[in-house]
């Protein structure tokens, strides 16, 4: 027998991922059909909202975690508390002062507390689930698998546990790379192949790095020693080896462009883009020659034309105010015009070309990402840093649920009843 | 008996050859789903959509969320749409001179290129779910902004707090937050930049905006959290007379339970305005505030020296191996009926979950 299908188009089944097969099935759920009997009514809804809501937890690990009290707050006003004392609420009653209390019937409606969206709340304690709703993985299951495999730490401490209950103030966080992994758009078959290729050398060379390692510890046993060479001239070497490392990425940049399968690049295009890695090229031999100062000039108007290339700034008078401006960028840069072009480098610097990475570079956001990118309430995240504070638990209060899931209030009461019927 | 003619055995026709290659394909012992799949009605729809509405999500807006309730079923954006038929019957109101090229782009912004701001509409991740909204989200400058004054300009938690609108649990976090992120800077760890400016991009967000007088709090900071022993509707016969007040109702509720005023986590803005409407000069309120601040911060002192002190009584036995740790313990206190849980030691007919199999071993906290 063949699995079933995780993200099924025959069954509208939402799931806890952000698959493009789960949006479109989200655009497709429909309230299920009533006049049926309410064990059968209980029953849809219950195995609809739990094919979200932790559909690879065990059901009677669910069933011990399921409790039927619901946390809420009501918000208050601090100028209301100073004025009153209470007492006004009782003032008159029975003498005439009373007011009906349904006045206005849709406005009561809209401040009421929607207790029933929190059926689910004690599973937002998880570990996997925080660091799902976090924006660290794509899917529950995804976070889950982050957390078994150690990526995961909870205030400081590695926490492989995906079961584990946070605590209001607990922090956790998790692998950079896994979430860049996680999040970012995936490798075309091309890509995986290099990055392969890359992962082979990498070996090979740090093979070769140790037996040599081995062969230098063996010469300074036998009383050998190198002149190490002076402070300063070291200084110029290293920066000249960064700007070749950046001019390097530059040019993987463009191939990339060049050979982007997304977007097709015209012949115009083409011709500006080879002319740009043969420039890359030229300052790359040159590169020992040249003072610091020079460098960093040759680099910023490099980089900045990458960034015309990539806007698609083609056409012919554009390109004739780009080359001006470049003229006068290489005769004298003005300090704001220097400042927007160190942004530009540092911008490439952080999201540069990496084949060996696990994810498609420079970085995007994976498809479909931003239909399901919110943060709740109860999370304080850090995207920089890929960590997260877990604040309190997550309440209702009137008009809003903290709990994110994509059904109705009529669903939820009904699984609410299912599981209340065991306790 | 000879094989009837028409037998696909005998005469082997090209549709019955088509169909020996079909099955000989799909005869693979690969446990692997197929990739090639039968195409279904369904998935034609989906692939449909994928091509239409879909492609709102595959090239979200940029800087803007991308909710699903933001599009109609057309899969425009609902709010660009009706921003054009507003400006439409604006100007077939004022004057109905021609403005039919207003009309044409209604797929992409108003008139000068920009969205207009969302909805709460808008910012709803599922339709069917009206009650979840996608809140914002502190900028990182006003994480920035908190941390400031915070680690240099020494203001407490409480008072940035009331300032800001944000929590008070949310100021602690963004401030340890941005002590590890300082600390990675420092150290030159790489931040994940792409992926926060992406994030964030996708997000509401709640800015720093320091010219604003009266500036839109982040989030309610004065949250009462619903008692369970208030959950009882309960009838209390009591004079007309008298000055029935919140503290009464709690105490009615539940005897331990302390009124409204001071189970909010801002108790301190109520008295704050209570003398502000008693008529105080603002340097009186404050002189006032500062003064409970200092008895708080003093009784908070003495909790944490009597802790200590504790700590300090037990006795501790070090042999190498193990600390003993050795407490005063009262016999008492397993209760009448031995099964209080302070007591300690082997109580007849309590069990002792200690060794018990199949007990969760899943730690509770970490710290």
């Amino acid at each position: 027998m063949t699995r079933k299908r995780f993200h099924g188009l025959k069954k509208v089944k939402v799931r806890a991922s952000w698959n493009k097969y789960n949006l479109y099935n989200l655009t497709r759920l429909r309230a299920p059909p009533t006049h049926r009997n309410h064990y059968q009514e209980k029953w849809t809804a219950k195995s609809m909202s739990r094919a979200y809501h932790g559909e690879y937890i065990r059901e009677k690990q669910w069933q011990r975690m399921f409790r039927s009290r619901i946390p809420a707050v009501v918000p208050m006003d601090h100028r209301y508390l100073a004025e009153n004392d209470g007492s006004e609420l009782a003032a008159g009653r029975g003498s005439g002062r009373e007011k009906p209390l349904n006045s206005e019937p849709a406005k009561s409606a809209k401040n009421q507390i929607p207790f029933m969206h929190m059926t689910y709340a004690p599973l937002e304690r998880r570990l996997d689930m925080a660091v799902w709703r976090a924006l660290f993985a794509s899917s529950a299951r995804q976070a889950r698998q982050f957390v078994t495999h150690g990526m995961v730490k909870v205030n400081g401490q590695k926490m492989p546990y995906a079961g584990y209950l946070l605590n209001p103030g607990d922090m956790f966080q998790v692998e950079v790379d896994r979430v860049l992994y996680a999040t970012g758009a995936p490798k075309t078959p091309e890509q995986i192949r290099k990055g392969r290729k890359i992962h082979r050398a990498q070996r090979l060379a740090n093979q070769k790095a140790s037996e040599k390692r081995l062969a230098r510890k063996r010469d300074v046993a036998a009383g050998r020693t190198n002149l190490a060479s002076t402070g300063s001239q070291l200084g110029i070497d290293e920066i000249r080896k960064q700007r070749k490392l950046d001019l390097k990425a530059l040019q993987n940049q463009a191939e990339t462009i060049l050979h982007d399968k997304r977007s097709r690049v015209g012949a115009k295009r083409k011709i500006q883009i080879r002319a740009f890695m043969r420039e890359v090229k030229d300052t790359m031999k040159t590169v020992n020659r040249r003072s610091e100062k020079e460098l960093d000039a040759e680099l910023a108007s490099l980089v900045s034309k990458l960034e015309t290339i990539r806007n698609h700034a083609a056409d012919a008078a554009a390109e004739k105010a780009e080359k001006e401006e470049s003229e006068s960028q290489k005769e004298e840069l003005s300090p704001e015009e220097q400042k927007k072009l160190r942004e530009a480098l540092v911008l490439s610097r952080e999201n540069p070309v990496d084949e060996s990475k696990p994810y498609a570079t420079p970085w995007r956001p994976r498809p479909f990402m931003s239909a399901f990118a919110f943060i709740p309430r109860y999370l304080e995240v850090n995207h920089n840093i890929c960590a997260a504070v877990y604040l309190r638990h997550p309440v209702a209060r009137p008009g809003f649920a903290e709990v994110p899931s994509p059904f109705p209030a009529e669903i939820q009461q009904l699984a609410y009843t299912w599981y209340l019927r065991r306790r | 008996m000879p094989p009837p003619l028409r037998s696909p055995s005998v005469i082997p026709s090209t549709s019955c050859a088509k169909q020996l290659r079909k099955t000989a394909q799909s005869r693979s012992f690969s446990s692997t789903p197929q990739r090639d799949q039968r195409a279904t009605r369904a998935r034609r729809q989906f692939f449909r959509w994928l091509g239409t509405q879909g492609q709102n999500f595959l090239n979200p807006l940029p800087n803007s969320t991308n909710y699903l309730s933001a599009y109609n079923a057309a899969g425009q954006l609902k709010r660009v749409v009706e921003a054009a038929s507003d400006r439409a019957e604006r100007s077939r109101q004022s004057g109905g001179t021609s403005n039919s090229n207003d009309n044409n782009e209604s797929g992409g912004g108003n008139s000068n290129g920009e969205l207009p701001p969302e909805t709460v509409r808008d910012l709803r991740p599922f339709p069917m779910n009206p009650a979840f909204v996608s809140q914002p989200v502190l900028s990182e400058e006003m994480r920035e902004k908190i941390w400031e004054r915070i680690m240099k300009k020494g203001q407490s938690v409480r008072e940035v707090s009331a300032s800001l609108g944000v929590e008070m649990s949310r100021i602690g976090a963004v401030v340890r937050l941005m002590e590890i992120e300082k600390e990675w800077q420092r150290i030159g760890k790489p931040l994940a930049r792409p992926y926060a400016k992406a994030v964030m991009s996708m997000l509401p967000q709640t800015h720093y905006r320091p010219d604003d007088t009266n500036p839109r709090p982040h989030e309610s900071i004065n949250d009462l959290p619903l008692h369970a022993a208030t959950g009882a509707q309960i009838f209390y016969p009591t004079s007309e007379s008298r000055h029935f007040t919140r503290t009464d109702a709690a105490r009615i509720f539940d005897d331990n339970l302390l009124p409204a005023d001071d189970r909010v986590p801002h108790p301190e803005l109520t008295l704050m305005h209570k003398d502000f409407k008693a008529g105080m000069p603002q340097e009186q309120i404050l002189a006032r505030q500062r003064a409970r601040e200092e008895a708080e911060a003093k009784r908070k002192q003495a909790a944490l020296d009597k802790r200590k002190k504790d700590r300090e009584e037990v006795q501790i036995v070090d042999n190498g191996r193990w600390h003993f740790r050795f407490t005063d313990i009262n016999v008492d206190e397993a209760g009448k009926d031995g099964r209080g849980y302070r007591g300690v030691g082997w109580r007849y007919g309590v069990p002792s979950m200690d060794r018990s199999r199949g007990a969760i071993k899943i730690p509770t906290r970490v710290e």
